[in-house]
């Protein structure tokens, strides 16, 4: 006679707060993004949420790949490529891969745009099966972010550490004249877009990332600098305000007007942009 | 005026509770019934970690604590480097250096503070303008380099001076002012001389003349702070100084090998250093930046104590 298994009660899940992903009933990590699950929901009065801290060496699966994250002040992301799997970077972000780790470069269009915007030329390319790792140079927070198809997400250039392959990568132009001159993000924004499959893009905020829903017709001002990346149907544009007093007090700040509805990312660390 | 360096209270008097508690790291008196002090957000059970040299660690902030400053708040997020998420009430301001500023809801209003003595702030490399933001809606305030969010109370009558570009963020009720810090030295060689600053040209000065007022202050790496006795001597390294009580006086000190006109000359054998004398605190911020010296002769500098070894 076969002992009973224990019951799971197919309904019950853990919806992970931070990437909406449905988890088993038991799991302590969410599977997609490795945020732990029983974690307070750190929201601020103001509505921002705090990025999960990621627990180290907590890991997480993409397709047949791992993902491990290491250390907490400057995080490494350590990638195990499953075979079929690849993931593409920049390439100033590898920290190391095994020899036999399959490299290979990205096709990409609008080259010269990209050149004359300061982008990246090459896009990187790894293939599994083999381990490789990525980080940044600055104290900040690994943010996992997995994209549902469907979605369309818009990063601050040279802010994505990896994606995996399964996500389209394009770029998009900032609308406006003077998004272009004082908005701060140049001219282009790296946009990432999940078609038929889930996909997994890992970000690098410096200091701490805070994550904010708005809604539909809501609008707040964000320094430029502090901008990491926003849903695609967040609008965003530049707001000039004009700081004056006296003879020698005149000087303006330009904020970016960002209006919902979606997600808005921002880092604490914010890169600085010299004003007027 | 309330005297911190007397180590009591300023306000001491117990709760509705019966019990009383005086904040270790800005003497506010509660009935230490919350989990974190509501006048600066450290924690109130937190045990004081004091190193055998006598220096205090800032004390530990749960991230998301929450300050209370007239009718707004102030909830500080993340711990590498941490926001100022304020909630400010009608009419209640603040004042802040514009790059701090690092988002804002679309009410806010927001215009320039104007400052007295701009061209010597000019000359010093000093913002010319604070720039204000009035109630109601939220706004909040981050710096560009992984440290700690120091919250400074101060009580009416109370003051500090602090060292150029640390200042994040003022309550309205905190007076700004600044002054020479006449912390210099100057070198020649040939016939180029050159003056340096090693605190900077001006310091600031921050006050709550009548009711009590909230400051904020970002520094990089660690903050340290200690008391000294009156008479009580330290030298610091001037980049690393962030902020003392106005108690606390202030000189030049340089040593250097005892040898030659060359060794003096030579910056690799020389230190410059700022004395702080007592009584009062002196805090310090363990990531500092290159002190700035050309190594060339030294033709004379602001009253000074030296040492040769």
């Amino acid at each position: 006679m076969t002992e009973p298994q224990p019951h799971h009660d197919p309904l019950v899940r853990i919806e992970c707060q931070w990437c909406k992903s449905q988890n088993e009933g038991t799991a302590l990590t969410c599977r997609a993004c490795g945020a732990p699950l029983d974690v307070k929901d750190m929201v601020s009065d103001s509505g921002w949420r705090e990025a999960p801290r990621l627990r180290d060496m907590t890991e997480f699966q993409f397709g047949a790949s791992a993902c491990q994250v290491e250390g907490e002040i400057v995080p490494v992301a350590e990638i195990n490529l499953g075979h079929g799997d690849s993931v593409f970077f920049e390439h100033h972000v590898l920290l190391w891969k095994d020899d036999t780790t399959r490299m290979s470069v990205l096709p990409l269009t609008g080259g010269v745009k990209r050149a004359l915007a300061g982008m990246p030329f090459i896009i990187s390319v790894a293939h599994g099966p083999g381990r490789i790792a990525f980080s940044r140079d600055a104290t900040g927070e690994l943010v996992v972010l997995p994209i549902h198809p469907g979605q369309e997400l818009d990063v601050r250039e040279h802010a994505f550490l990896v994606c995996s392959h399964t996500i389209d990568y394009n770029f998009v132009r900032i609308k406006g004249l003077r998004n272009i001159l004082f908005g701060g993000q140049g001219m282009f924004m790296d946009r990432f877009i999940a078609n038929q499959s889930q996909g997994i893009l890992l970000l690098h905020g410096y200091g701490n990332v805070f994550q904010r829903n708005l809604k539909p017709g809501e609008s707040i001002l964000v320094e430029p600098g502090a901008f990491l990346y926003k849903d695609a149907s967040v609008g965003m544009e530049v707001e000039p305000i004009k700081l004056t007093s006296g003879f020698f007090g005149g000087t303006s700040m330009n904020l970016a007007r960002m209006t919902g509805p979606g997600r808005v990312g921002i880092q604490s660390m914010y890169v600085h942009h010299t004003t007027e | 005026m309330t005297n911190l360096d007397s180590g009591s209270s300023p306000l001491a008097a117990s709760g509705s509770s019966g019990r009383s508690y005086t904040c270790s790291w800005c003497g506010m008196a509660s009935d230490g019934t919350t989990l974190s002090c509501p006048a600066c957000g450290a924690s109130v059970d937190v045990k004081s970690v004091v190193s055998r040299s006598g220096w205090a660690e800032l004390p530990g902030r749960r991230d998301m604590a929450k300050l209370q400053f007239g009718n707004s708040y102030c909830q500080i997020e993340g711990t590498y480097v941490p926001v100022a998420d304020m909630n400010l009430a009608a009419n209640d301001w603040v004042y802040f250096s514009h790059h701090v500023l690092l988002w804002m809801d679309t009410q806010v209003k927001v215009g320039a503070m104007s400052l007295k003595g701009a061209w010597k702030r000019m000359l010093a490399g000093m913002p010319l303008i604070m720039t204000q933001a009035v109630g109601p809606g939220r706004i909040a305030f981050s710096r560009d380099a992984p440290g700690e969010m120091i919250s400074l109370p101060l009580q009416p009558g109370q003051a500090v001076d602090v060292r150029e570009h640390l200042f994040m963020v003022a309550t309205g009720s905190v007076t700004y002012d600044w002054f020479q810090s006449n912390i210099w030295f100057t070198t020649k060689e040939g016939d180029e001389q050159e003056t340096h600053y090693p605190l900077g040209m001006l310091l600031d000065r921050f006050q709550a003349p009548t009711v009590p007022g909230l400051l904020l202050l970002h520094a990089a790496g660690n903050v340290f702070v200690r008391r000294l006795e009156p008479g009580q001597t330290i030298l610091v390294k001037p980049t690393a100084f962030l902020f003392k009580d106005t108690s606390v006086k202030m000189q030049l000190h340089i040593e250097r090998p005892a040898g030659t006109w060359r060794s003096w000359r030579s910056w690799g054998d020389r230190y410059l250093w700022v004395r702080l004398h007592g009584p009062g605190r002196v805090a310090v911020q363990s990531a500092y930046d290159k002190l700035e010296d050309n190594g060339r002769n030294i033709i004379s500098h602001s009253g000074a104590t030296t040492r040769q070894w």
